[in-house]
């Protein structure tokens, strides 16, 4: 229990500093942000000197930290000025989509990754697995602008699945169950995408993690038992080797959140990705800090749900843990 | 340098007194109480110029905390170290790096304490250099001189220190804390490491340049037959603090403590053993 | 050793496609933005050795492209004219490394212009523009991953030659950098910097952000390895002959962080090319007219042209042998580095 503390203490350190740096960055620009806006045309001008009032920019820093992030607590994110609206509506939606992405393709990869690495791993030094080594090998060295936009390509030529956005132009008139598929149809490009260019990190990982667990001797004595291969594997090996792969199931959380945003503007996905990217080039400073802090919150999430696997799957964490 | 060595030396003007070494470590973590070790107790000793002090107790009784703080490295919580006459504890990092000089140390391990990346020139003249008062001629006639006297061939000096076998880079190491010319060697589980033979060859080294050079030892080891045959006086160690002390032949005619007991009963026999005379 | 071998041949290869790329004036047949407004959109030129009457020809020659009959984006070659491909020929002006003015370039054309990979829509030349891209991006590369390397040194040095208070701080801060996604980090600085910049300004700017965002990890290690070093026994010794600080940082536990840092270098700077593609794909890197692998590809976000024409796809394929040099040679450091291990703990070091 105290271990799960731990960790909960830990993530929200971690969100507390990201809150202090995304803070800071709001803060560092808006000298010449908000004058910025007053050049805006679209803007009003009552409506620079309202904000300025409402961020308190002539309040020292702590004062405006603590304020900002009463506001950010209560779901008040700032105001984007390309959409004319607050920001924390137009992100939740787009982080929904983004979550949906993210997890579906967390999931898929595991699912592939997993049983490639045991299957390779038993096989380690022989044909296949080198086979698998070098397949791994030129994916890896694939860049994932270069797999997306070629998974494009091939989807656009043969004209057999949507290729952008989540869902068709008559997704509201569809029955439950067709809303679905046409959902699945939209999120097989991007989903593919996103497998491909995280599949080879994994597969490497888990075939080593369980290559170095497969030389212990208990899994000798197992054997010698006269358990069968299948079971000792994945109930004896896979187990043991947990410990390293749930590290990074929580590293590929991460490098699966980055790659998103790439494969949706790509492949037009409404997630966070072309929202930030617009606002980037609408000078939408209070989205793209909003959406570093969503990301942020998800990555950290993922860590801890990581940490929790951890907890349930080692019983060495648990008894430590619990001997304090 | 005088050769002054008596048996008990007991005439002549201590070159190292230790008076009521405590050395204590505290380790704090950032959550739960703090554990305290405490490495020395009250260890008190004197060490006549010219002889050997052995000092000789099990793993974890003390032995290296010792040596790291006679030889400036590290600071002891109280007591004193009084080398020629001067309390060395209290100097502060300037002066400690002069002292430094007069007391070496060689490490058990040869292989860890010779930097494996360089050439065993560079590890030869790394001491020479540090002191920073000898040109290139200099250097290279004590090179040359040390070498000879520890019995290493001209050649080895272009070669890395792990293409040397245990001996060479043993002799090596006291080569190299030679170089300075200290007065007080601290050798601490020098030969532990060593093949048997070749633990004989450097202890009969380290007795000869003793008899020529007047060289101070303090011998720190585990193995109480080689104290035995190496040192004028043992001091047995356990837990921090020194149990019995004594010439030799009353260590192992006559021990005290239980301790002691414990060391010699370690201490393998060659022919019948004779268990009466080590019985008390 | 069979190690240092490989690694040798990696440093080869890498070496010869890095030369490729840096003497781009020389393998290029053209300027870079040397635009060719007649000729938007042509598709790759082919070499031939045979002509449209049978006769073989010694010299490799291509055909010029016309315009299909009533097309206007589709080409086929005219063959009544075969144009003998030139080799070390007099050419465009470049700076040879940036400053020894040359006019050779590895091939050309006599009387009309040679477009290997095809054009874009200005006309200008693609393979021109992929060796000089390259030139960009992977210079983003490696001076990014220098500076990553050079923060996360001096931190972890830092923090690992001190401990205490300093030490929990900075692995503090590496921890919650580590935390952040590193591409939304990335769009959060580049949002505040200017978006139109003169490109050198962009391209410094832009190294910057990216080595600044990916400290933390080299300064972990680096921490890791100053640990260690600081308690091997000769960094004792030179204490004890004497040594300052100073001298045993700079003497004794450096050297020890070099295979950490070679290995990071490694990995490190493939992803950084592929960071600046990234940006320069999505218009937030290097700006036009200056080619990066990365803008080279941005048209491809039209899927119009994704579709018809295929060639400009190809320099997001460019980056693949350099990729795969610098994982071979990541990967045969890595074993240097474990096999130095087990050779130390043979020689009992």
């Amino acid at each position: 229990m105290r271990y799960l503390v731990r960790r909960l203490g830990h993530a929200f350190f971690l969100l507390a500093g990201a809150s202090v740096l995304a803070f800071l960055f709001t803060a560092l620009a808006p000298g010449t942000y908000f004058d910025e806006m007053r050049l805006n045309p679209q803007i009003a001008p009552e409506t620079v000197a309202a904000l300025r009032v409402q961020y308190g920019v002539d309040k020292p820093l702590p004062l405006r930290y603590a304020s900002w992030l009463n506001s950010v607590l209560h779901g008040d994110m700032g105001f984007s000025f390309a959409y004319n609206g607050p920001v924390a509506p137009l992100l939740v939606v787009r982080a929904r989509n983004t979550l949906l992405l993210t997890i579906t393709s967390t999931l898929f990869a595991w699912a592939i990754a997993l049983p490639l690495g045991v299957w390779s791993a038993e096989r380690l030094g022989r044909l296949s697995d080198r086979l698998l080594s070098w397949g791994t090998a030129v994916l890896l060295v694939i860049p994932d602008l270069a797999l997306a936009l070629g998974l494009l390509i091939v989807a656009l030529r043969s004209g057999s699945f949507p290729t952008g956005g989540m869902a068709s132009v008559d997704f509201e008139t569809l029955s439950p169950a067709n809303k679905l598929r046409d959902l699945a149809l939209h999120m097989i490009l991007p989903v593919t995408a996103l497998v491909l260019s995280t599949l080879p990190l994994l597969v490497r990982h888990v075939r080593a993690s369980v290559a170095d667990v497969l030389d212990a001797p208990f899994l000798l004595a197992a054997l010698g038992h006269g358990i069968p291969k299948r079971t000792l594997l994945y109930r004896y090996a896979l187990p043991a080797a947990a410990n390293p792969l749930i590290s990074l199931f929580g590293f590929s959380i991460g490098v699966l959140l980055s790659g998103s945003l790439l494969i949706e503007v790509v492949m037009s996905w409404p997630g966070l990705g072309p929202l930030l990217l617009e606002a980037i080039l609408a000078r939408d400073l209070y989205v793209v800090i909003g959406g570093m802090l969503f990301s942020t919150f998800f990555l950290v999430g993922g860590n801890l749900f990581a940490d929790m696997l951890l907890y349930w799957a080692d019983p060495r964490i648990r008894a430590e843990s619990n001997a304090r | 340098m005088k050769v002054e060595a008596t048996a008990t030396g007991k005439n002549v003007h201590p070159l190292l007194k230790v008076e009521n070494l405590v050395k204590r470590y505290t380790k704090r973590s950032l959550a739960g109480t703090p554990e305290e070790l405490l490495a020395l107790d009250s260890v008190s000793f004197t060490i006549s110029p010219g002889t050997t002090l052995a000092v000789v107790g099990e793993s974890g009784s003390g032995k290296s905390t010792l040596a790291n703080c006679l030889a400036c490295l590290e600071s002891p919580t109280s007591g004193n170290i009084w080398f020629e006459g001067k309390d060395i504890v209290k100097l502060e990092e300037r002066a400690c790096r002069q002292v430094r000089r007069q007391i070496q140390l060689i490490f058990q391990d040869p292989a860890s304490s010779l930097n494996p990346r360089w050439s065993a020139f560079e590890v030869l003249v790394e001491p020479l250099i540090l002191q920073r008062k000898f040109n290139r001629e200099e250097i290279k006639k004590r090179v040359n001189y040390w070498l000879g006297r520890v019995g290493l061939s001209q050649d080895i000096v272009g070669r890395s220190p792990m293409e040397l076998s245990g001996g060479q880079r043993q002799r090596l190491a006291i080569a190299r804390a030679l170089t300075l010319e200290p007065k007080l060697l601290i050798l601490d589980e020098a030969l532990s490491a060593l093949d048997c033979s070749v633990q004989a060859q450097i202890a009969n080294l380290l007795m000869e340049l003793q008899g020529s050079l007047g060289m101070t030892y303090l011998f720190i080891t585990h193995d109480l037959a080689m104290a035995a045959h190496f040192a004028d006086e043992i001091a047995v160690m356990d837990r921090g603090r020194i149990v019995e002390q004594g010439p030799p032949n009353k260590i192992f005619i006559q021990p005290e403590q239980e301790t002691t007991r414990r060391l010699l009963a370690a201490v393998p026999r060659i022919g019948r053993g004779d268990q009466s005379a080590l019985e008390r | 050793m069979r190690v240092r071998r490989v690694l040798t041949r990696w440093l080869v290869t890498l070496g010869v496609l890095h030369g490729i790329v840096g003497f781009a004036g020389f393998f290029a047949p053209y300027d870079p933005v040397e635009q060719d407004r007649k000729s938007p959109y042509l598709p790759p030129m082919r070499f031939h050795l045979i002509d449209g009457q049978g006769h073989f020809h010694a010299r490799p020659f291509v055909y010029a492209l016309k315009l299909r009959e009533g097309s206007f984006d589709r080409y086929v070659e005219n063959t009544t004219e075969p144009q003998p491909v030139r080799f070390f020929m007099k050419g465009a002006r470049y700076r040879l490394l940036g400053f020894l003015p040359c006019r050779r370039h590895l091939f050309g054309l006599e009387n009309t212009r040679i477009y290997l990979l095809g054009t874009d829509a200005y006309g200008r030349d693609q393979l021109s523009r992929l060796l000089f891209g390259g030139q960009v991006s992977l210079l983003a590369g490696l001076l990014g991953a220098g500076i990553t390397l050079s923060i996360g040194l001096c931190i972890g040095a830092v923090a690992g030659s001190f401990g205490g208070w300093r030490d929990s701080l900075l692995m503090r801060l590496a921890e919650l950098f580590m935390a952040l996604p590193w591409l939304y980090v990335l769009f959060a600085i580049r949002a505040f910097l200017p978006l139109a910049v003169s490109p050198l300004r962009a391209f410094f700017l832009i190294i910057t952000v990216i080595g600044i965002v990916g400290w933390a990890r080299p300064a972990r290690l680096v921490r890791g390895v100053v640990l260690s070093a600081k308690e091997r026994d000769f960094v004792r010794a030179a204490r004890g002959f004497g040594a300052t600080h100073g001298y045993l940082f700079r003497r004794h536990i450096l050297p020890e962080t070099s295979s950490v840092l070679l290995t990071q270098a490694a990995i490190l700077i493939p992803q950084y090319v592929l960071a600046e593609m990234t940006l320069s794909f999505l218009g937030l890197g290097v700006p036009e007219p200056v080619p990066s692998w990365g803008n080279l590809l941005s048209s491809l976000q039209q899927y119009s042209v994704l579709v018809s024409y295929w060639w400009i796809y190809l320099p997001a394929l460019a980056m693949v042998p350099f990729f795969l040099g610098y994982l071979g040679l990541a990967s045969s450091l890595q074993e240097r580095g474990a096999a130095y291990k087990i050779e130390s703990r043979i020689w009992g070091i």
